[in-house]
């Protein structure tokens, strides 16, 4: 090998452990900045929040078995982006209750005796057809128990 | 509590560990420390995942099977103190050992501070969401959860009347996370935290490891300066999904292979073990299946040369590490798993309908080509033009781009890219939304797996250096 075979091999040698050292170095300032971002205080992310509004209904519900879901919002919309937004939301929501509220299994039905509600803060559900008791854990989470036919 | 996470972690990678090197042929050149920690965590981690379940459905799940699990690694230290008393370790002989290499020095220091960089990110991320991403809620710690807080009634876990959280998946994630609530006593964010940790830096452990002993350090420290420095790896090792373990497992598999290709002359431990790090990944999800599919088939494709004979022995010792796990696999298919929910709802007509749509192809086609070119992008540019570029620059190892491993690995990779590539033709109802969904992590997989066999074939800086002295002194030194 001539010499400046040998010093063109060795730049691109050089070159190439740069570029590996610059992606490096790139990731590395990224991985930098999220570290520095540290939360001062834990429990306060949304899923943690979200789910403390289940914690006095779960000590009511039945510790096993099937309980019915009924949820907003409705998975509807005027466009199909809408609904398409809405149907994910809803169903954010529901396996959400359903993380919280294991091992209880719950389904998008109001055939069980305990339907939970999760609705909008603030909204005034009514009960599905029939006779239920309703209990209201605030904050939009509500337990409908079948009281008749 | 925190004691007792640790014990959990300590626990199952001893045992891991002290199996693996009663199982290390004696007659290998090397036994060294880094690799057996590295392969040993992840083997722990695997056998204790199947032996809680297997504890599950002797007893339910029961804080006693911690104490089960120290019986077991006090059997297993005894045995290796009686069997290990006249073992030495060695350690291989890298071509870049000698110490104060400036380069090897210059690795190891980005390396350290890559790693504490991204450990820092981390631990930061999971601070901020510390119940991981959409499908850690759907699917893997709900499951941990309703397999804890069930009891006996552990078995609705995999209750079909919720089809959405894929009771079909197989449980090696959700069994650790129960098992290391078992351990601490109640449920605790850490316990999925610690799961993914290990997993994460794991597989960064098993790169460099393996690399290491097979290749030497520069080139280990590469790979795994890369791995840390892939944004998605890290990110979503902190989403406390399964793809990360998934991934790791895919890596021990190749990493059997490669040291049976260079020990296993006179043993069939290595391939047994990949075999068996192959069915652990059966464990961790259905695509497990698949890479075992792609492995039998990069296998059969690479010794096609040498006879059946020699075919037949080499899939018989990985099929013989394999088995375990593919009868464990099957009988949960078909005593807890409901069907799955992609292949219950096929019909041969939609299937065909779609086979012979020319546009999934070519949508599918763009979504790969688009996906693998912009992997493990961060604001200098993807990791695939930094390889590209760095094959470029050192070139290839002849010596390793021949062995047998190597073809392989590399048609093992090809199938199951191809595999999964039919599967999107075939069953996705919403092609778009389930390519920019899964793709990324379908590559993320495969990745820790694609960077090994990438660096085990490409030269080492000493190698090419070698070729090209600078003023008559190695570029090294320089």
């Amino acid at each position: 090998m001539t010499a400046p075979q040998r010093s063109w091999a060795g730049t691109r040698i050089r070159v190439a452990l740069l570029l590996v050292l610059l992606y490096a170095g790139a990731s590395t300032v990224r991985w930098l900045h999220l570290g520095a971002e540290w939360p001062a205080r834990s429990g306060q992310d949304e899923i943690s929040t979200y789910e403390r509004r289940f914690e006095e209904v779960r000590s009511v519900l039945p510790s096993r078995g099937v309980v019915g879901y009924l949820g907003h919002p409705d998975p509807t919309g005027a466009t199909p982006r809408e609904a398409n937004a809405a149907s994910v939301l809803h169903f954010r929501r529901y396996l959400l209750a359903q993380y919280a509220l294991a091992p209880v299994v719950l389904i998008e039905s109001v055939a069980p005796e305990f339907v939970l509600g999760n609705f909008d803060p603030g909204t005034q559900p009514s009960p599905p057809a029939g006779r239920w008791e309703k209990r209201d854990f605030g904050d939009g989470v509500v337990l409908f128990r079948r009281s008749g036919p | 509590m925190t004691l007792a996470l640790a014990m959990s972690f300590v626990i199952s990678t001893t045992t891991g560990v002290l199996l693996l090197r009663l199982l290390w042929p004696r007659d290998a050149a090397t036994c060294p420390w880094p690799l057996l920690t590295a392969l040993g965590t992840g083997f722990g981690a695997g056998l204790s995942a199947v032996l809680l379940f297997l504890w599950m459905i002797a007893v339910g799940p029961t804080r006693g099977f911690a104490l089960a699990e120290v019986g077991l690694l006090a059997l297993v230290a005894l045995t290796s103190l009686v069997r290990g008393r006249n073992r030495t370790t060695h350690h291989p002989v890298s071509s870049d050992s000698r110490r104060g290499s400036r380069l090897l020095l210059l690795l190891v220091l980005v390396f350290l501070v890559t790693l504490t960089a991204a450990a820092a990110a981390f631990l930061s991320t999971l601070r901020q969401h510390p119940h991981g991403e959409w499908d850690a809620w759907m699917n893997w710690d709900l499951r941990a959860r309703m397999i804890f807080r069930g009891g006996e009634e552990w078995r609705t876990a995999f209750s079909g009347v919720i089809p959405w959280s894929h009771p079909d998946y197989p449980v090696l994630v959700p069994s650790l996370v129960a098992r290391s609530w078992l351990y601490a006593g109640r449920e605790t964010l850490l316990g999925p935290a610690l799961v993914a940790a290990t997993f994460t830096f794991g597989t960064v452990a098993l790169v460099v490891a393996g690399l290491a002993a097979l290749r030497g350090w520069s080139q280990g420290l590469l790979a795994g300066l890369l791995l840390l420095s892939t944004p998605f790896f890290i990110i979503h090792g902190t989403s406390l999904y399964a793809d990360v373990p998934l991934g790791f497992f895919f890596l021990a598999t190749f990493v059997c292979l490669a040291l049976d290709e260079r020990y296993g002359g006179a043993t069939s431990r290595f391939a047994m073990l990949a075999g068996l790090a192959a069915g652990l990944g059966m464990w961790v999800k259905n695509e497990g299946l698949l890479f075992a599919l792609a492995v039998a088939g990069g296998i059969l494709f690479a010794n096609r040369s040498d006879g059946w004979a020699a075919t037949r022995r080499r899939l018989l010792a990985v099929g013989a590490g394999l088995l375990p796990m593919l009868i464990l696999v099957v009988s949960f298919k078909i005593a807890f798993a409901p069907p799955n929910d992609l292949l219950s709802t096929l019909s041969v007509e939609r299937t065909l309908a779609r086979l012979t749509a020319p546009d999934r192809y070519y949508v599918v086609l763009r979504e790969y080509a688009h996906h693998i070119a912009s992997f493990g992008q961060n604001k200098f540019g993807s990791v695939a033009w930094v390889l590209t570029a760095y094959l470029l620059g050192l070139g290839v190892s002849q010596t390793e781009v021949s062995r047998r491993w190597v073809r392989a690995g590399t048609a093992a990779l090809v199938l199951l890219l191809a595999g999964h590539f039919m599967v999107f033709v075939s069953m996705a109802d919403e092609l778009p939304r389930l390519l920019n969904s899964s793709l990324d992590r379908l590559l993320l997989q495969l990745w820790p797996s694609a960077l090994f066999l990438f660096f085990m074939v490409v030269r080492t800086p000493q190698e090419a250096a070698a070729d090209s002295f600078v003023m008559g002194r190695p570029l090294e030194d320089h």
